[in-house]
């Protein structure tokens, strides 16, 4: 187009013609931009890590059960130990191994957990300790004593709610009743099925989560005294809990589980399915956030809008002195949008600057949310009250692309305005 | 045949606004010849502004036929009238009318700009002019660092710089003083002999009428006289 050289030039000066009035409106949209990157920074960083918490105090990842679990929740759906060992072998082979960080069978039941004081319900979770601490967060969160070991066949792990509740500490002597598990395979009739077991044990850690449904339900317990406990057999566990590098590669595995086990009862899950109140919960959140960025957008956008548009009608005249010097309706439009073009430049530049500084504090030294969480976490909801950024390059693009695009339509309305001056009517103006 | 710079065969225009209806031309006729300086006159309201809108395609006729160097504007589209402005016609408005963001020399330039004009060959065309009109030493200030005189002489350079065949001035001295608007009329004359191009303007100005080599009166959108003379004629 002839002359849009001079047609830029002249945008870039009518943008400088009210300093403040061009700062406020880059620094509006620029706040727009900053304030879209700060909340997918700490959205996206929230979800990875309530996912990587959640899935660390529930299932895993991926987790292997009995066909039929899942929706059954019968914990006398075992997976033989057969199953088990291929399991295994498969995950430790080939390019499985790096994928895989954690592999834990688990045997699940239900039981009542007793002291001098006091006694409550539980949820049993017989573990190989070696092979769960790769797996579980709860190891990690021990507040007093220590974690299982391999050796430990009397010890118990119980959380903080349960421990208030039961008036124990380290040391505190607890009896353990549960019903042994009746299994299909077994004959009730050697006196193990649907027969009330207990057993002594003493508590050797206590955990905090900060998750109250957790704190106060599950122990842990060598599967050992667990399976003598169910009278379970050798091998055979409820479920095989896996923890990946990677969340992503969820689905992955559990597709090649699901292809080298065809033949076996078994259901493979990733933890979208096995724990599908959690990625509820997130999907809600995101489409929340969406929803409350595009408020966030369409304000700003309203406010670039009426600069813009102000702008334009201030100096309908002087369109109309272009028109009639022989300026076309098109150049007078990309004039505008010129100027709308170059102050989305400036405003991303600010934003992006706002942003990205924001989100590398936010991502090194994290938000401190501990102190809405007073009394503990809300019981849907599992994640570190401590917040870490996390704004992938895509994010980045993503949302410089969508202020880039809305400031382009936005200032369409005010260039066709300008474009649609009516000679003679706007040179009568003064 | 000879082929006017101007011509306009019976023009009507009537402005509406609501129920009301005020007739601006009616059926107005007028032949201007290339290279000639002419003024319009007579009181606000008798079709003088109306009148330069029509014949520099800003405004369309409601009836009659309007015609610059032979083309018929009710012919041309919005696009080819741009077009037929900036290569053909030159204005010069009451108010100068600069880009307040461009400099003089730019704001001279512009529409050799649109017309896609080399930059050396615009600047050297600009910085002649400049100094024919007594701008040289200005081309870098802008408007809000210009005189009312200096702004208007910019403004006609801007005009007469893609060298049109004629050019439309709506009162371009209303606004200064009378030295300022004897300088810039005998900047408009010393083009308008110098380069044939045909000038036309409006004024209330007796002086300024007195410096037109024909002076046509209006009234009430017609024309009431037509005086064609050499310059220095008194005006009554």
């Amino acid at each position: 187009m002839k002359g849009s050289l001079l047609l830029v030039k002249v945008s870039w000066r009518n943008l400088w013609r009210n300093p403040r009035g061009t700062s406020l409106t880059a620094l509006a949209l620029g706040l727009g931009l900053a304030l879209l990157l700060i909340s997918l920074g700490l959205l996206d960083g929230g979800h990875e890590q309530t996912i990587a918490d959640g899935v660390r105090l529930g299932p895993g990842h991926v987790v292997i059960q009995a066909k039929g679990y899942q929706d059954s929740s019968s914990d006398e759906l075992l997976l033989p130990s057969r199953v088990v060992f291929r399991i295994e072998g498969f995950l430790q082979s080939g390019d499985m191994k790096h994928v895989v960080r954690g592999i834990s069978p688990r045997l699940l039941a239900n039981g009542l957990l007793s002291s001098s004081a006091n006694a409550a319900g539980v949820r049993i979770m017989g573990v190989i300790p070696h092979d769960e601490q790769a797996v579980s967060l709860i190891p990690l969160r021990i507040v007093a004593g220590t974690y299982l070991s391999n050796d430990s066949l009397s010890a118990v792990v119980i959380g903080a709610g349960l421990a208030r509740k039961l008036e124990v500490k380290i040391g505190s002597k607890v009896v353990l009743m549960t019903q042994a598990l009746r299994q299909p395979s077994t004959d009730t009739k050697n006196g193990a099925g649907e027969e009330m077991q207990s057993t002594l044990l003493r508590v050797s850690g206590i955990f905090r989560t900060g998750l109250q449904a957790v704190d106060a339900t599950i122990i842990h317990l060598p599967s050992a005294a667990a399976r003598t406990l169910l009278g379970v057999a050798d091998g055979h566990v409820t479920q095989v809990a896996l923890l990946l590098e990677r969340e992503g590669d969820a689905p992955l595995v559990a597709g090649a589980l699901r292809q080298q086990l065809t033949e076996a009862p078994i259901e493979v899950l990733t933890w979208r399915e096995s724990i599908p109140m959690l990625a509820q919960i997130l999907g809600l959140d995101h489409a929340f956030n969406y929803i409350m960025n595009g408020v966030i957008l369409v304000t700003v956008g309203l406010g670039i809008l009426n600069t813009i548009l102000m702008r334009v009608l201030e100096r309908r005249y002087e369109f109309g002195v272009c028109k009639a010097l022989g300026l076309r309706p098109l150049q007078l439009a990309v004039m505008v949008i010129g100027e709308s073009l170059a102050l989305t430049v400036i405003s991303l530049a600010l934003g992006l600057a706002l942003g990205l500084s924001v989100n590398h504090h936010f991502a090194t030294s994290g938000l401190d949310l501990r102190w809405v969480f007073t009394t503990g976490l809300p019981p849907a909801l599992v994640f570190d009250p401590i917040l870490y950024s996390r704004l992938t390059s895509e994010r980045i693009v993503w949302s410089v692309g969508i202020v880039f695009a809305m400031a382009t339509i936005i200032s369409l309305y005010p260039a066709l305005k300008a474009a649609r001056t009516e000679l003679p009517d706007a040179l009568k103006v003064l | 045949m000879t082929e006017w710079a101007v011509e306009l065969k019976g023009v009507r225009k009537t402005y509406r606004t609501g129920p009301i209806e005020v007739p601006a031309l009616r059926g107005l006729s007028l032949r201007v010849a290339p290279g000639e300086f002419v003024a319009t006159a007579g009181p606000s309201g008798s079709g003088k502004t109306t009148l330069l809108n029509i014949i520099g395609g800003l405004d369309g006729a409601d009836a009659g036929e309007v015609l610059v160097a032979g083309q018929s504007l009710h012919l041309l589209s919005s696009g080819e009238l741009a077009q037929l402005r900036l290569e053909r016609i030159g204005f010069v408005f009451q108010t100068y009318n600069l880009l307040p963001v461009l400099t003089a020399l730019e704001n001279a330039e512009f529409t050799l700009l649109l017309q896609g004009v080399p930059t050396h060959e615009r600047r050297e065309k600009v910085k002649k002019l400049f100094s024919e009109i007594g701008l040289a030493g200005l081309e870098d200030r802008r408007p809000a660092e210009l005189s009312g005189g200096q702004q208007q002489r910019v403004a006609v350079a801007r005009a007469m710089v893609t060298e049109p065949a004629l050019i439309l001035a709506d009162e371009p001295t209303a606004n200064l003083d009378s030295a300022t608007a004897i300088s810039l009329l005998d900047v408009m004359e010393h083009l308008n002999r110098a380069t044939g191009t045909t000038f036309i303007f409006s004024t209330h100005d007796p002086q300024v009428m007195e410096r037109a080599h024909r002076l046509i009166r209006l009234r009430d959108g017609q024309i009431a006289s037509d005086e064609t003379r050499e310059q220095g004629a008194a005006v009554g």
